[in-house]
């Protein structure tokens, strides 16, 4: 049987992950008729073997192993492709989380825009209910809370929008640059993510809590976190020193003016 | 159900995205809050779907339902499904309530969206019937 195998198209390059989950499921469709249709004629073979005793058994029961075999030969194949539907539609899932993602987050030079980015990625794809974004003083003894979400006066450690350490997961992470998923003895931490500007830690993002209907971190998540690790940092420190660049040229045109004037 | 054209509600940028990677079969109208929406309506008389996010600025979905009249039944309106973040069921409930005909809550993945689009029946509330 050919059906299944007809798949060699499924690795080309060109074939968008839609294209390739609609290809799975017509394949899977095909594959499903032709149970059916082998049940069938499984069936038709069996009663004419019982029906008719006297025709040529040996071939008949020759015949009727052939067709189990193909059956059994294509509920695996039913199998395998069921299978790799899902993987193919948990795989095109993830790689548009990432896209777009990515793609917000680079959209904008606006610094608070990329914090609403930043914030929106949290809460719309990674379901936190809390978090907070922390980014180190310019001294590096503290990091500011640049971004909170959920927090209440019970988070001490975040009093004053200052983080000063306190946990072990985030002070492990904003150490030495790990990815950290908790939670963990002292630490009720459930993800300290190291933000990095050119091999630096510069901060994290520390999720504290997710959606009720959200109840663990999944795997295809571990791959948004690795994103922001890489991204969110750079998106917003480059969109804040454009603004501050932003902000001295118009203090120079201004200054350009007046003098102008005099 | 088929949608041809989808009104997404929503004051997330990157939701707006997300929606335009995911529902590249259809022709997507977008607004950022209830008030925006209520006038792209206005606006595209052929929308026969609406994706409506709760918690927005200056109108929400909940009074988004309201103002528009969802609740009664008798109104030419296009069928709404609630999307939401919070997991709050009162919410959801008063969404539903209120005249949406099916609700998602965030985060989701593309086949779960389409599945509750899909999943709607032909006959659910719409311009044409009404």
């Amino acid at each position: 049987m050919s059906g299944p195998r007809e798949g060699g198209r499924l690795g080309s390059p060109e074939v968008t992950g839609t294209e390739l989950v609609t290809q799975l499921r017509g394949t899977l469709d095909r594959a499903a008729e032709l149970v059916r249709v082998l049940e069938g004629n499984l069936a038709t073979l069996q009663q004419l073997g019982h029906g008719e005793p006297s025709e040529a058994p040996a071939a008949s029961a020759k015949r009727v192993e052939e067709l189990e075999e193909r059956l059994r030969t294509a509920e695996t194949d039913v199998k395998e492709l069921a299978s790799r539907l899902v993987d193919s539609e948990h795989q095109a899932g993830r790689l548009m989380n990432l896209y777009v993602a990515t793609y917000q987050l680079h959209s904008t030079l606006h610094p608070e825009e990329v914090q609403e980015t930043i914030a929106e990625i949290a809460i719309n794809l990674l379901g936190a209910e809390r978090f907070a974004l922390l980014l180190r003083d310019e001294d590096e003894e503290a990091c500011e809370v640049a971004l909170e979400e959920g927090l209440t006066d019970e988070d001490t450690l975040y009093a004053g929008r200052v983080y000063r350490g306190g946990d072990p997961l985030i002070d492990a992470t904003l150490d030495d640059g790990v990815l950290r998923l908790g939670p963990e003895d002292g630490s009720p931490v459930l993800a300290a993510v190291p933000l990095r500007v050119h091999d630096v830690i510069v901060g994290a993002l520390v999720v504290l809590d997710l959606f009720d209907h959200k109840p663990i971190l999944r795997s295809e998540d571990r791959d948004l976190l690795d994103l922001l690790s890489a991204h969110a940092a750079s998106a917003l420190f480059a969109a804040r020193l454009y603004a501050a660049k932003d902000r001295k040229l118009r203090s120079l045109e201004s200054l350009v003016k007046l003098a102008r004037r005099e | 159900m088929d949608p041809k054209k989808v009104l997404v509600v929503d004051d997330s940028k990157l939701m707006h995205k997300m929606y335009e990677v995911m529902l590249r079969q259809y022709v997507l109208v977008h607004a950022m809050d209830g008030l925006e929406a209520s006038q792209e309506l206005e606006d595209h008389d052929d929308v026969d779907l609406v994706l409506l996010d709760i918690n927005m600025p200056r109108m929400g979905g909940l009074e988004f339902l309201e103002h528009m009249g969802y609740q009664d039944e008798s109104k030419a309106l296009p069928p709404v499904i609630i999307v939401s973040t919070e997991g709050k069921e009162e919410d959801t409930q008063r969404g539903l309530e209120a005249g949406a005909v099916a609700y998602i809550k965030k985060p989701f993945s593309s086949v779960q969206l389409t599945a509750v689009i899909s999943e709607m029946p032909d006959d659910v509330r719409s311009r044409e019937q009404a």
